[in-house]
């Protein structure tokens, strides 16, 4: 009896230990076809990505030209059109009295930084229309130093790190605020001094910044993680820099790529549209302060 | 309008396109910070009284005929070109402006509408269609330096006229006046060698009251020939401007002084001090002079005479535009002791509304609609007495509290000076 029992058991044993064996050789089975499956799915993705024709070429060359020669020809001009339209304005005659306001300051360049800077008008009046424009400007500060860092020669944060600097905070840092300003300017009495250059201006750099964050949040929100990351926008920032001219698609992947090359598109109209718009205050906002500030007659 | 017209008017644009004139032309955001600045808004809330609308004026026309925008996207800026319409809302735009710059105060970019305001009035002249009152007026400063020497003879008879009303306030004349046939002149005119030219208004108070102060102060004193108020500033048109201060200038160089000392009267001031090219001889208000003779114990003033409590407007072009803010608070503090500010004061102080030659061209009823905001300031201060250190303001202030039946007194401060004066016999 006890024998028959010990082999009972035994028989049970080892009909689990197979049945185990079969289960665990069952999985590996799956995860082996899985990989193999994901593996085939990429061969067969790079077998047939062959060069792309007809309209797949026209868009691709059109894609090609925005997100290389563009940058070029955007950044030039915009460039270009700044300087010309700068020197236009301080080569002309100087006033010919002082236009400053009283009470004098001691120190009217720091006054006038203080105004462009500090924005102590705005603050005493709007105060959260103060606070959304210290917002936006520090978030286009970082916006810029996030594109700076993108370059291989720049490290704010690490290379091998997947997001760009802020992690996508900066830009919210800017959206956020430009749907206020939106908001506000469709408020009268500010619609009515309003002109369609002004909203569209909002518009256009609202849908910058909305791709822009799609670069940094949704471009993270996949099964895998990061479709593009860092290192993979310093590839394309290192051929910018050193005008490789080649495309940017054969290392930046998935259907991202069509946003990134949309938020480039945009970009280059804010750059190329830039000087002829009042963006130009960024520049001339500290010499119109100098002019409220600076007394030529002392008491 | 004839292309022939658009075509001098672009180009009388472009003559008033200085650095400072492009820098405030291109910079403004319209954010629209500056719309409750100003008074004629705050008293008659239409946008159009707003330093911004009035600015987008000139720069829609800037934007049309100088910028790549009014060739290729005139929708853009919604610009506009030089019709009568475009013209007419020019003149709205200027002339509804007092320049008082409280606007450039309150802009993020501290963007001088008044001086935007003057390209405006400068398109006015060159399309013949500025305030003819204005206009008219400067010509006869400018003919009057031409003909001084007719007058002066004249001039100098009526001045005998007002001597007894001096005498009143102050019983002698300055000890420093030099004797003419046997005399001192109570108002000395034309006196060579003089330290101080004080340069009055037409109105016998900005005579009368000054001369007893001078004298009390035993002042080096001279009368000029010509009043100080510069019609040719509130017209915007700068070749004027500069041909009615230089009579003064001129006259002040004959004579040597050391100073010139200007009536109360804001543009008046703030044209001599500083909108001309500077002569050789300091500018001051009359009412830095009052300060300084009461700091230097050249005069005392009874601080009894005043009853209730006194306030201060500050006039705009003295105070905001010129710098003076603290002269008038020295001399009102040595005439009561019952002062109470207004609120806002000093650089924030509500324009009475009388300024930029609207008092000069009538226009009461616009005048007494956007000073409603400064007569409730004036009524919200509680005082009895209201002063100020402008002809217009005291014009404009007077009329508002007429209309608004605030029941004040609004006076000059160098005539509550003038009658405040300790006489020699009561020291």
């Amino acid at each position: 009896m006890a024998d028959a029992l010990s082999a009972a058991t035994n028989a049970a044993a080892n009909a689990a230990v197979t049945a185990v064996d079969t289960a665990t050789s069952a999985i590996s089975s799956a995860t082996a076809n899985a990989a193999a499956a994901q593996g085939g799915a990429e061969a067969l993705s790079a077998a047939t990505s062959l060069p792309p024709t007809g309209v797949g070429l026209v868009l691709a060359r059109i894609s090609w030209f925005i997100v290389v020669p563009g940058v070029y020809i955007a950044l030039g001009f915009g460039l270009a059109a700044i300087v010309v339209r700068l020197v236009k304005i301080f080569r002309s005659p100087p006033p010919p009295w002082q236009l400053a306001i009283y009470p004098e300051v001691s120190h009217p360049r720091q006054a006038a930084l203080r105004d462009a800077f500090g924005m102590g008008q705005i603050r005493k009046q709007a105060p959260l229309f103060w606070i959304m424009l210290v917002i936006f400007h520090l978030g286009l500060l970082g916006i810029f130093l996030g594109h700076l860092d993108i370059l291989p020669e720049i490290s704010i944060v690490s290379e091998s790190s997947r997001d760009m600097l802020g992690a996508g905070v900066f830009g919210l840092m800017v959206t956020i605020p430009i749907f206020y300003f939106i908001g506000r300017r469709f408020r009268s009495p500010v619609r009515e001094v309003s002109t369609p250059g002004d909203y569209i201006l909002l518009l256009l750099l609202l849908f910058t910044f909305l791709f822009g964050d799609l670069m940094s949040w949704g471009n993270s929100w996949t099964a895998q993680g990061f479709v593009m990351t860092k290192a993979d926008f310093a590839q394309y920032f290192d051929g910018l820099l050193k005008f490789k001219f080649e495309d940017p698609r054969t290392y930046l992947h998935g259907t991202h790529y069509h946003f990134l090359v949309i938020h480039v598109l945009l970009a280059e109209a804010v750059l190329v549209t830039l000087p002829f718009t009042k963006v130009i205050h960024a520049f001339l906002s500290v010499p119109a302060n100098i002019l409220r500030r600076r007394t030529w007659n002392r008491k | 309008m004839e292309q022939e017209m658009s075509a001098q008017l672009k180009e009388l644009f472009e003559t008033r396109l200085n650095s400072a004139m492009r820098i405030y032309l291109d910079t403004c955001a319209r954010c629209g910070l500056c719309i409750d600045a100003c008074h004629v808004y705050a008293s008659m809330p239409e946008t159009r009284y707003s330093a911004v609308a009035r600015a987008e004026i000139v720069r829609k026309i800037f934007k049309r005929y100088f910028k790549m925008q009014g060739k290729f996207a005139p929708w853009l800026g919604e610009v506009l070109e030089f019709d009568d319409d475009t013209m007419q809302k020019l003149y709205d735009a200027a002339y509804s402006c007092t320049g008082c710059r409280r606007c450039m105060v309150h802009c993020p970019f501290g963007i001088d509408t008044q001086a935007i305001m003057g390209i405006a009035k400068a398109l006015l002249i060159g399309a013949d269609k500025e305030p003819k009152i204005l206009s008219m007026l400067s010509d006869m400063s400018i003919t009057k330096g031409e003909t001084i020497k007719e007058t002066r003879a004249d001039y100098a008879a009526a001045l005998k006229n007002l001597e007894p009303e001096v005498l009143a306030l102050w019983p002698k004349p300055s000890a420093k006046t030099p004797v003419v046939d046997g005399k001192a002149p109570v108002i000395p005119y034309g006196s060579k060698g003089a330290r101080v030219l004080y340069v009055a208004l037409s109105g016998a108070h900005s005579i009368v009251n000054p001369a007893a102060i001078m004298n009390a102060a035993d002042e080096s004193w001279t009368l000029s020939s010509f009043e100080a108020v510069n019609f040719g500033a509130f017209e915007g048109d700068n070749q004027r401007m500069n041909k009615i201060a230089a009579r003064i200038i001129e006259e002040a160089k004959e004579l040597g002084v050391e100073e010139v000392a200007i009536v109360e009267c804001g543009t008046a001031y703030r044209v001599m001090r500083h909108m001309v090219q500077p002569g050789p001889f300091k500018v001051v208000a009359f009412v830095e002079l009052i300060a300084r003779y009461l700091r230097e114990g050249r005069i005392s003033l009874d601080n009894s005479l005043i009853d209730g409590t006194l306030t201060y407007h500050d006039p705009c072009q003295i105070g905001r535009n010129g710098g003076i803010y603290e002269e008038p608070r020295e001399v009102i503090r040595a005439l009561t002791p019952n002062f109470v500010e207004l609120t806002p004061n000093r650089a924030e102080n509500w324009c009475c509304g009388g300024g930029g030659g609207l008092v000069a061209m009538g226009e009461n009823d616009f005048r007494m609609k956007s000073g409603k905001v400064k007569a409730q300031q004036m009524a919200g201060s509680g005082a009895k007495v209201i002063t100020t250190a402008c002809e217009n303001c005291h014009t404009q202030l007077s009329e508002l509290n007429e209309h608004y039946g605030l029941g004040m007194k609004v006076e000059f401060i160098s005539t509550l000076a003038a009658r405040a004066l300790i006489k020699p016999e009561s020291r």
